[in-house]
């Protein structure tokens, strides 16, 4: 059981919540690029960004629409404001392939365990919850494409803003005691995951994932149950789904129901030619460059976001304001969050909220006075405890993938 | 606004109370009942897509190939793509998802794209 991993007290992180609503923040959130309404899209600031705002799918509160078959919706970042943690109803949703069974029956669902193993098992939930030890961890679930939209030049694929991001707390049983349970093998190299849904005609492969063995075996990885506290909503994997901390979200296969311990390098569609990035740092490659190296994406580096404010906000010169938001480690915890009122020639250390464990969004802020009417560029930058940071150049390749820049907006007098 | 984020806070700390209540209080005997109550069959329905590609030249091999596996906004919202971007992607609807298209409408298809959302 990681204790330490556990919500801390949630005295403290009330204080730090009310001390921050406490100091006049009205107005910073102003007529929103970030909300929108039913009536008015979301704006995104990237040519062709205007996105309704839907309440039409099920277990969601309001979304943003980026796909409606098979679903993509994206967080309104306005939530990230509202807590560390992302709501079950307002998390965000990406599926790949659009044959998702729309009814689950926890009486026939069963979670299999073959291949390479000692004995094959197959699991009723109820196995899984009352013969196994429970483990929770607060951990960022963050699509690989988050922020594609971004991408300068542009590049096809889902057109996230940086709401293809969330986090929960993950409830369920360490992928490690499910397979000491069937019996890992000699000569085991990966374990693959599988889901209930699959592509509309057959030619399409289906959805599966995998990872080393020794990364499955390390007890982080997850197979989740609950998230938040109750059950997965239906869009987001219902009854279960695979949580790998620090490691992006194409590895956190929903609707899980089979695992597959492989003696061979798994080679199929999704690992061996999707979600392949540039074996370079921050898999950064310039436009049209050729012949780099590509390997499976994997881990996440460290990101910061201004949550209160927006870019071409207005303030009073001189006023003391909050100016906050969350950052993450990645695949490490945060070590620190700077901050910067001149486009990046002074920084200063932002204060922390309380902290979840290494995987999770954890709040900062800071003091801030518009020292004059001329516009200043804010900018917020994250470093983990491994001493990773975000780019002051956005890091950039034909997927689209991994984007972490240092944000930056500007904001001007009234 | 800032009271509904106070409001939004305050709400969200009582669901923590009670994950925590749920985490650590809940005796053995407790969690088959926490198990039953927990596994509830889960009926949804998804919405259909309202959106229609744009009539023109080639609106009815998109309507008729890439609605097969998603719905038209994931075209739609692209920004505008080069004519080697658009054709990247129908060859890989093709060769890799399964698109039924015969070759000669590939051509087709692809100046209907460039058209509606192309990189002039």
């Amino acid at each position: 059981m990681q204790r330490s991993l556990l919500v801390p007290l949630p005295q403290s992180r009330r204080h730090f919540l009310a001390g921050v609503g406490g100091l006049g923040l009205t107005g910073l959130l102003g007529a929103s690029a970030w909300s929108g309404t039913e009536d008015s899209p979301v704006v995104f600031p990237f040519v062709n960004g205007a996105r309704n705002l839907v309440k039409t799918f099920p277990q969601k509160g309001a979304m943003i629409l980026q796909r409606t078959r098979p679903p993509l919706l994206e967080t309104p970042f306005e939530v990230f404001d509202q807590g560390i943690f992302t709501p079950n109803d307002r998390f965000y949703v990406r599926w790949h392939l659009a044959n998702i069974p729309t009814v689950v029956d926890p009486a026939s669902f069963r979670l299999k365990i073959r291949g390479h193993v000692r004995q094959t098992i197959s699991l009723t939930l109820d196995d899984l919850v009352r013969k196994f030890e429970p483990i929770e961890i607060a951990a960022v679930n963050q699509c690989s494409g988050n922020s594609r939209g971004f991408f300068t030049p542009r590049v096809a694929g889902g057109q996230w803003a940086n709401g293809a991001m969330g986090n929960a707390l993950w409830r369920g049983v360490s992928l490690k005691a499910l397979l000491d349970r069937a019996g890992v093998k000699t000569g085991a190299l990966q374990v693959r995951f599988n889901g209930l849904d699959t592509g509309i005609i057959p030619q399409t492969p289906d959805f599966m994932k995998s990872l080393d063995v020794d990364h499955s075996l390390d007890g982080e990885v997850m197979v989740a149950y609950a998230m938040n506290g109750k059950p997965l909503p239906l869009l987001n994997g219902y009854p279960l789904r695979l949580v790998v901390p620090g490691w992006y979200a194409t590895y956190w296969v929903k609707m899980l129901d089979d695992i597959e311990v492989l003696e061979k390098p798994d080679d199929n569609f999704w690992m061996s030619r999707a979600y392949l990035i540039p074996d370079t740092p921050l898999a950064d490659v310039v436009p049209g460059q050729q012949g780099v190296k590509m390997i499976p994406i994997n881990r996440m580096p460290p990101r910061s976001f201004f949550t209160n404010v927006q870019d071409g906000a207005r303030f009073k010169v001189g006023e003391k304001k909050i100016v906050r938001g969350i950052a993450f480690g990645g695949d490490t915890g945060l070590a620190k969050v700077l901050f910067s009122a001149d486009g990046g020639s002074h920084w200063q250390e932002a204060r922390l909220g309380p902290d979840h464990g290494r995987y999770s969004f954890r709040q900062w802020n800071v003091d801030f006075r518009l020292s004059s009417a001329v516009p200043q560029n804010l900018m917020v930058k994250a470093f983990n405890t491994a001493g990773a940071s975000q780019p002051d150049r956005a890091n950039w390749n034909g997927s689209g993938f991994m984007r972490n820049v240092v944000e930056s907006i500007s904001v001007q007098s009234v | 606004m800032r009271k509904q984020s106070q409001f939004q806070g305050l709400v969200f700390v009582t669901s923590i109370v009670a994950t925590l209540v749920m985490a650590s209080g809940v005796p053995a005997s407790g969690k088959k009942d926490e198990a039953s109550q927990r596994w509830a069959v889960v009926s949804v329905e998804l919405p259909a897509s309202d959106e229609n590609f744009p009539p023109g030249i080639g609106a009815d091999i998109a309507t008729s190939q890439c609605l097969i596996c998603h719905s038209a906004g994931m075209v739609l919202r692209q920004p505008p793509l080069t004519n080697e971007e658009w054709r990247a992607e129908i060859m890989k609807m093709r060769s890799v998802y399964g698109a039924p298209m015969p070759d000669d409408q590939v051509d087709r298809l692809l100046q209907y794209l460039k058209g509606i959302n192309g990189q002039q």
